[in-house]
């Protein structure tokens, strides 16, 4: 018998309202990682 | 190792074994022992997949890779939260609701029986694998160290780590996880403090970064794109994202961990907290490979670090071969560290002339080092030692064992060992429950008690242990361990990674198709591998795109309709 999706209801996440924010939020400080390791790098090059 | 070393190795290690035990009591049944009755916060999933990647590898052969070839190792990474991002949206849920043990019984419900076991054929070879050489790794620590016989040390770790694991389950595992992260961040901050205490007077932590930066030591990314070249921002974004996805959406040993979750949102929390923790962390690592590069420009650093083989070299019957290279080699090392004092003094004094000049004296004397090092491993390799030979795992123990102090040495050697143990124990529970769960229970024993499975995948556990140490001695011929587990892992994962797009975004593919697509996949990655020179980070979207666009093709041309829906997009 398939699962029932309504059995496990997706919570909401504890900060940001909600999870395509989350998801946002999380590929913005990708962004900043790969920027500060960029100028890393050019500051040492 | 002083008895002070011992009394930390010995302290911690009993202490993480005793506290994972403790931890893991009550797996008396399978949902317990595999999935330690779906019972886990997120931060003790996000610190228990951490764990489970940062292995003994991790500090062997990352700070070694750095050492030899810099930081570019980082991008790998860079796809990571993007794919982590992408299965908190679709795989989580799907997964969890599903109430599945392992991510391949989701493909029977979703396409047929064969994919399932296919899938599962695939990820049973590919981590069979990668396992024997996470055991391998801490049999470098000991030769170096104590010189014993990789494959004793190998048989000695094996068995201790099958025993806690068998008698615990997920539970203890991922619990000592937790433990060993906090041993493992602790010892990382320690070692790369030593670095520096370890210095000349002279030489600032700035000083350090600009004689790591100007040897190429800090290229921590690069935007020119090449098919060939392994670690470019491209290939970390794109081929890393793909490989992250395979791994932690395909790869049960992953998946295990999130499916222990409370709820969807924690077993989502965990996977993007691992995603905003890894990149800083592998950055810290490939740091502290650096630093080491920058504290042998100072002091003496052997030719070759593999210490057995340097001493084999330096027999009589090869002195002719091997003396006109070390003379080489010493003359490069002390014309680098004239040019490394020269560019400290020049900074401090704000000469930029003087500076600059020293910087291309530096370069090149740092260009005959390496070539003289290469022509040390070249004759290690020509006069009876492995093919291919690399000494990039014994960088980072050599500098450990020789410099750091007492006590030190015990905790940086007891973070390898307790990383190996949690990282194996780790891949054996996931090893067992796929050949417990989608082999044995669904064909060959269907209907039995609890009890039965709980004992069936015990026997499991035991026997990917011993099978595990049995293929550890492979590590020696694939060069650097944590390019040749990922490489090992991109043979397979693409695939993987294909059938599960296939399974939640394409509704109108079969079964079948998916079978093909498979099939496929693999048949382009192993093309790719043997037949081109294509970055092995590829290898996952080729084999991903192919599964996905045979499956495709196959369920058209057949027109067979899709079985089984539930759970996709």
């Amino acid at each position: 018998m398939p699962p029932d999706p309504r059995e496990m209801p997706d919570e909401p996440p504890p900060f940001l309202g909600t999870w395509p924010r989350v998801y946002a939020g999380v590929a913005v400080y990708l962004a900043l990682l790969i920027a500060l390791c960029y100028a890393f790098t050019r500051a040492f090059a | 190792m002083r008895p002070l070393d011992w009394v930390v190795l010995v302290g911690s290690l009993a202490s993480i074994i005793a506290y994972g035990l403790y931890r893991g009591r009550g797996s008396n049944t399978v949902d317990r022992y595999l999935l330690a009755g779906k019972s886990m916060p997120w931060y003790a999933m996000a610190l228990s997949i951490m764990a489970t990647q940062a292995s003994a590898i991790t500090f062997i052969s990352t700070t070694g890779q750095s050492y030899v070839d810099g930081m570019r190792f980082v991008q790998f990474y860079f796809g990571m939260p993007l794919a982590m991002v992408a299965l908190s949206a679709t795989a989580v849920p799907i997964f969890h609701r599903a109430k599945v043990y392992t991510a391949y019984e989701y493909l029977e419900s979703r396409f047929d029986a064969k994919t399932r076991a296919l899938a599962s054929a695939i990820f049973l070879m590919q981590r069979g694998l990668s396992v024997g050489l996470t055991f391998y790794a801490p049999a470098i620590v000991l030769s170096v160290i104590f010189a014993w016989p990789d494959r004793v040390t190998t048989l000695i770790i094996g068995i201790t780590v099958v025993l806690y694991t068998v008698t615990g389950g997920i539970r203890t595992v991922t619990w000592t996880d937790v433990q060993q992260m906090i041993i493992i961040l602790f010892g990382l901050v320690v070692a790369l403090a030593m670095i520096f205490v370890l210095l000349p007077r002279q030489v600032s932590f700035l000083d350090a970064m600009h004689l790591a930066g100007a040897a190429g030591k800090l290229n921590a990314v690069n935007f020119h794109f090449d098919w060939n070249d392994r670690y470019n921002l491209w290939s970390g974004l794109i081929g890393g994202m793909f490989l992250a996805l395979s791994y932690f959406g395909c790869d049960q040993s992953q998946v295990q961990r999130y499916l222990t979750g409370k709820s969807i949102a924690q077993s989502k929390l965990s996977l993007l907290f691992t995603a905003m923790a890894k990149i800083p962390m592998q950055f810290f690592i490939l740091f502290i490979g650096a630093m080491v590069f920058v504290f042998y420009i100072f002091e003496p650093a052997p030719m070759v670090f593999q210490r057995l083989e340097y001493n084999r070299i330096q027999q009589p019957e090869l002195r002719a071969r091997y003396e006109p290279i070390a003379a080489r080699y010493e003359d490069a090392f002390a014309r680098r560290k004239a040019e490394a004092l020269a560019i400290v003094e020049a900074r401090h004094s704000h000469d930029a002339r003087a500076e600059s000049d020293a910087i291309a004296g530096y370069r090149r004397a740092q260009q005959d080092v390496d070539a003289a090092r290469r022509q040390g491993a070249a004759l290690v390799e020509a006069t009876g030692g492995e093919k291919g030979f690399r000494d990039t795992n014994y960088i980072f123990l050599s500098f450990v064992t020789k410099y750091l102090p007492a006590g030190i040495v015990g905790l940086v050697i007891a973070v390898i060992l307790a990383a190996t143990m949690s990282s194996s124990s780790g891949e054996i529970n996931s090893l067992a429950t796929v050949s417990v769960v989608d082999i044995y229970k669904r064909h060959f024993v269907k209907q039995a008690s609890d009890r039965h499975y709980l004992t069936a995948s015990r026997v499991a556990t035991a026997f990917w242990g011993a099978y595990a140490v049995a293929f550890a001695g492979l590590g020696k011929h694939l060069g650097s361990l944590i390019e040749a587990v990922n490489i090992v892992g991109s043979l397979f994962y693409g695939s993987l990674l294909g059938v599960f797009v296939l399974a939640f975004f394409f509704k109108r593919v079969s079964g079948t198709g998916a079978f093909v697509g498979m099939i496929a996949g693999e048949a382009a990655i192993f093309t790719a591998f043997l037949f081109t020179g294509i970055s092995f980070l590829w290898y996952n979207v080729i084999g991903c795109l192919v599964v996905i666009a045979t499956g495709m093709a196959v369920s058209y041309v057949s027109d067979a309709p899709p079985q089984k829906r539930e759970g996709s997009f």
